[in-house]
This record gives structure tokens, C-alpha cells and sequence, in this order.
């Protein structure tokens, strides 16, 4: 059996002396797409800093592709095949889009899928059009595009993406929401960090609820779907 | 020559070696947030060693290479090694790069006494150049030109290759950039190491009119600081152009309003402080 894309095993981690994340464990299978929902605070970025090697878990394991990375440098796990759209994007600002997508290219050994800047840019016309201009200068819409582009650059396997659709017009959010969707139909294995419950269900294989950092529910994405109680009972929300 | 001239041509001169001093000061701060006081040492110990090479009979433009390669041998050492491990804390690394400046002075007191060395300006640069019925020492005229060549490489390098773009991205977000697979540790220490030899370099270049002695170290940091705090830190333009500032205010201070020197060096950065605290062409930070 193929190992999992990513599986977190009991993960507890702090910043300083605060636990953020009590024995979280959740794994996404190759391929698929979790989504991990929670309130504000509940932990759900700790996860991704946690996966990609921001912040070193106190106890627990984190496996990528069977490979345990849990005190790994964030650049030993890029090569992993792991790559992160952070939360508010975090493009390089001072580097034009071009330089931010070259920047992080990389060849992956699987031959699939080979980003390059031409092809990210096939997917995203608009970064093509400003292509010499910094980064700082783009829209909320043109950053979260080229962060989703920057990531795809390194040729991932496992594509993380918190909160992309955070502070996007609507219009924007669906386009987002049609990427990920193509992204996972290319086999893709993603992890989606999302407030918006109702585009990550759309698109979600598998969802991971987590609450005051422990998971509070892990399960197919159609179970929850059937369930409003769980949604209402973690986030609040009817 | 007039007086005026002469003041002008030596102010370029200092702007061009104080551009070889700042430009690694300021990439080292800026990428690094390392506030490097032996940046000075790195000056003074690059000149005794170009002295003592230039002294065995070697040819010039070798012992400021060699000078600068040793520079770069140590420095990125002391990165690796030491300063690696003080990764964020602002005072120790100041405590510690301190502390390097006061040993590297000390080892050269020892190895070169107390008395100031000057080398002859070499064979092939020396004599002036005459320019519209004036004439301009040539050396001066060369330490100028290799500046101006430094930091024409230095823009290449940083504004128009992947590994300069990649620099940047480090000076950006530095955790991003690890995390989209660049290795900023690596290049951290080819930075630091960068830093010292271009200094290095600028201390054999200098030798031959500001002459190396102990207490150089410490009178070249407060300029080099001045310069990347006016030019605004990380920015190669901005030590560029204040480099040739602090040049012409330090000459034309030291000569004309010689009790005022100093207020006219440092109010300006102080003025700079208050009302622009990213400096001329720096980026404000959050």
C-alpha cells in the first residue's frame, strides 16, 4: 500500500510555552484532498507550520510520503515534494512575478507534472500579463494566483494551501475554487486550510475538523455533509 | 589644483572605498539582520594582510584578491560557526561581533605594532591623469573606477540572476523562502563571506593613501554604519549613493569646518533617523 501524502501522529506543539496542538493525528492519502476546517485559533495554520517545518513539533510524528520530517528544515522538506500557499500569500514583494515563480522552481522526479513558468502561466493568464511587474503591485486576486503558482513551481506532490481564499472578491474565490479543483484532477494530493465552509466541502475528499487544537472530527467530506450537527457544534455555524 | 577640486576628487575617492565597506555591510544587515561590528576589522585586518603580501613582492591587484579571499575565509567561518547559533538575538551578536573586533585589533597590534604602514602606490597607477588642463591623481581615479565596477557586478548579481533574486526572496520572507526550497542558510554565510572579502578588498585599496594603523577598524564602522543607515539598509543603491555622500560631507567637514566634523557627519543620519528611519532607498519593514 502507498504511504499516505502526509500523516500527522500525535502532534503536540507550542509556541514558547503555550500547547497549540494537543496529540493531533490526521493523514490525507495520495491523491485526495482534506480539508481542514476549525474557528479562528483552533490551530489549523500550527498544522501547516508543523507539516512544512516552521515550527518542530514537541512530540509526535510527521511522515511525508513514509518519510518521517518531523525536525526537518523547511527546505529539506520542500525537496520532499511539499509545497506550502501560505496564509496572506506571502509572495516575495519586492521580486517581479517572474523572479517569484523561478525562484522556486524545482524538477520533481515525477515526470507527470512538470510546472514550469510557461505552464503556470497557461493557468493563470493574468500573471503572464504582469509578468515583469513586482509583486507588491498585484491585486489580493493576482497575489493568491501567483502564490498558488510559486508553490506549484517546486513540482509538489502535496500541495498545502492555508486560507487562500482569505480577503478574495467572490468572482475570485470561485476562480480559486476552479484551480484547486483542476489541481486535484491532475492527482494532486492537497491539503485545504479553509474559513469557507462551503467551498472546502465542495471540493474536499476528507475533512478534519479541529477545535481548540485537537481534532474534534475526522472523516469522509460526505459524512459531514450529512451531519449539521458537527458543523454546528465546532465552528458555530448553521 | 584648486582646492575645491582636490576636496571633490578625495571625496569620491572615500565614496568609493566607503562603497566597498557598506555595500557587504549592508547586505549582511539586510539579509541577515546581523549588525556586524567587525565590519571595520574585516577592512583594517584585509589591509594589513594586502601590506604584508605587498611587501613580500607581490603584485598589487593579486594581494587585494588574496586579501579579499582570506577576508571571505574567515568571515564565512565565523558565520557558520559561530554567529549561526545566535540566529535572531540582536545582542549577542552584537556582543559578539564586538568582541571579534576588539581580538582581530588586538592580533594585529601584535603582528604589526602600533605603527601605521603605508604601501607604495603601485608602479602602474601612479602619477595623475590631466583632464581639461587638470590633473587628477590616477590612483584615486581607479579606486573610483573599481568601485563603480563593484557595484555595477553587485547590481547584476542581485537585481538580474536567480541567485540574487533568491537573495532577495530572503531579505523579503525568509521563512517562505525556506519553505519554497531555498537554501538561505547557504546563503547567509556566502553573503557574510561576500561582505568581508569586498571589504577586505577595500582595505588594500585604501592602504596606499589612508595607510593602515591600529584604531582604522573603529574609525571606518561609524562611516560604514552612517552610510547604510542614509542609504537605507539592504539597498546597494542606497550605500552607492550614500557612500559618495558621507564622502563629500566628511571631506569637505573635516577640511572647512574642521571643529564640526562630526555634527556634520552624523546629523544627517540622525536626521535620517527621525524623520526616515528606512534611510534614502530602504523599504520600511513591519
Amino acid at each position: 500500500m502507498a504511504p499516505d501524502a502526509l500523516s500527522l501522529a500525535d502532534v503536540d506543539a507550542f509556541y514558547g510555552d503555550g500547547q497549540v496542538l494537543h496529540k493531533v493525528s490526521f493523514s490525507v492519502g495520495e491523491g485526495r484532498l482534506l480539508g481542514l476546517i476549525g474557528r479562528n485559533g483552533a490551530g489549523k495554520t500550527t498544522c501547516m507550520n508543523v507539516a512544512v517545518g516552521l515550527l518542530s513539533p514537541r512530540a509526535g510524528r510527521v511522515e511525508m510520503f513514509g518519510v518521517d520530517v518531523a525536525r526537518t528544515a523547511p527546505e529539506e522538506i520542500a525537496q520532499h515534494g511539499v509545497a506550502l500557499v501560505p496564509q496572506g500569500r506571502r509572495v516575495f514583494k519586492s521580486l517581479s512575478v517572474r523572479e517569484n515563480l523561478s525562484v522556486a522552481a524545482r524538477k520533481s522526479k515525477d515526470v507527470r507534472s512538470f510546472w514550469t513558468i510557461d505552464t503556470v502561466f497557461d493557468m493563470f493568464p493574468r500573471l503572464k500579463e504582469r509578468h515583469n511587474q513586482p509583486a507588491a503591485l498585484l491585486s489580493g486576486g493576482e497575489q493568491q494566483m501567483l502564490a498558488i503558482g510559486r508553490a506549484l513551481m517546486g513540482n509538489p506532490r502535496l500541495l498545502l494551501m492555508d486560507e487562500p481564499s482569505e480577503g478574495l472578491a467572490p468572482q475570485i474565490v470561485a476562480d480559486v475554487g476552479r484551480t484547486i479543483a483542476r489541481l486535484k484532477a491532475d492527482g494532486l494530493s492537497i491539503v485545504l486550510v479553509e474559513q469557507n465552509i462551503k467551498l472546502t466541502l465542495d471540493l474536499a475528499d476528507d475533512i478534519v475538523v479541529l477545535n481548540s487544537g485537537s481534532v474534534a472530527f475526522a472523516g469522509p467530506s460526505t459524512e459531514i455533509k450529512m451531519d449539521d450537527a458537527v458543523i454546528a457544534r465546532h465552528l458555530g455555524v448553521h | 589644483m584648486s582646492l575645491w577640486l582636490t576636496l571633490a576628487v578625495n571625496s569620491v575617492a572615500l565614496g568609493g572605498l566607503l562603497f566597498l565597506l557598506s555595500s557587504g555591510f549592508s547586505l549582511i544587515f539586510g539579509l541577515m539582520r546581523i549588525p556586524n561590528l567587525m565590519h571595520g576589522s574585516f577592512f583594517m585586518l584585509g589591509a594589513y594582510l594586502g601590506v604584508a603580501l605587498l611587501a613580500r613582492g607581490i603584485n598589487f591587484w593579486i594581494a587585494a584578491l588574496a586579501s579579499a579571499a582570506a577576508m571571505a575565509l574567515i568571515g564565512g567561518l565565523i558565520e557558520r560557526v559561530l554567529l549561526r547559533r545566535l540566529e535572531g538575538q540582536v545582542l549577542p551578536q552584537v556582543l559578539l561581533t564586538l568582541g571579534f573586533a576588539f581580538i582581530i585589533a588586538d592580533v594585529c597590534l601584535m603582528l604589526w605594532t602600533g605603527d601605521p604602514w603605508q604601501p607604495a602606490t603601485p608602479d602602474h597607477l601612479r602619477g595623475a591623469v590631466q583632464v581639461a588642463g587638470l590633473y587628477f591623481p590616477l590612483y584615486r581615479l581607479v579606486v573610483v573606477a573599481v568601485a563603480v565596477a563593484i557595484a555595477i557586478a553587485l547590481w547584476l548579481l542581485v537585481d538580474w540572476t536567480r541567485l540574487g533574486a533568491m537573495i532577495r526572496a530572503g531579505v523579503d520572507d525568509a521563512p517562505i523562502a525556506r519553505v519554497v526550497g531555498i537554501r538561505v542558510s547557504q546563503l547567509f554565510t556566502l553573503v557574510f563571506a561576500l561582505g568581508a572579502a569586498l571589504a577586505g578588498f577595500g582595505g588594500v585599496m585604501g592602504a596606499p593613501y589612508l595607510s593602515v594603523y591600529p584604531g582604522l577598524d573603529f574609525e571606518m564602522l561609524p562611516l560604514a554604519l552612517i552610510v547604510v543607515i542614509l542609504g537605507g539598509v539592504g539597498s546597494l543603491l542606497g550605500a552607492l549613493v550614500g557612500s559618495f555622500l558621507i564622502g563629500f560631507l566628511y571631506n569637505f567637514g573635516t577640511a572647512l569646518l574642521p571643529d564640526l566634523a562630526y555634527v556634520i557627519l552624523f546629523l544627517p543620519m540622525v536626521l535620517i533617523l527621525v524623520l526616515r528611519p528606512q534611510g534614502l532607498f530602504g523599504k520600511v519593514t513591519t
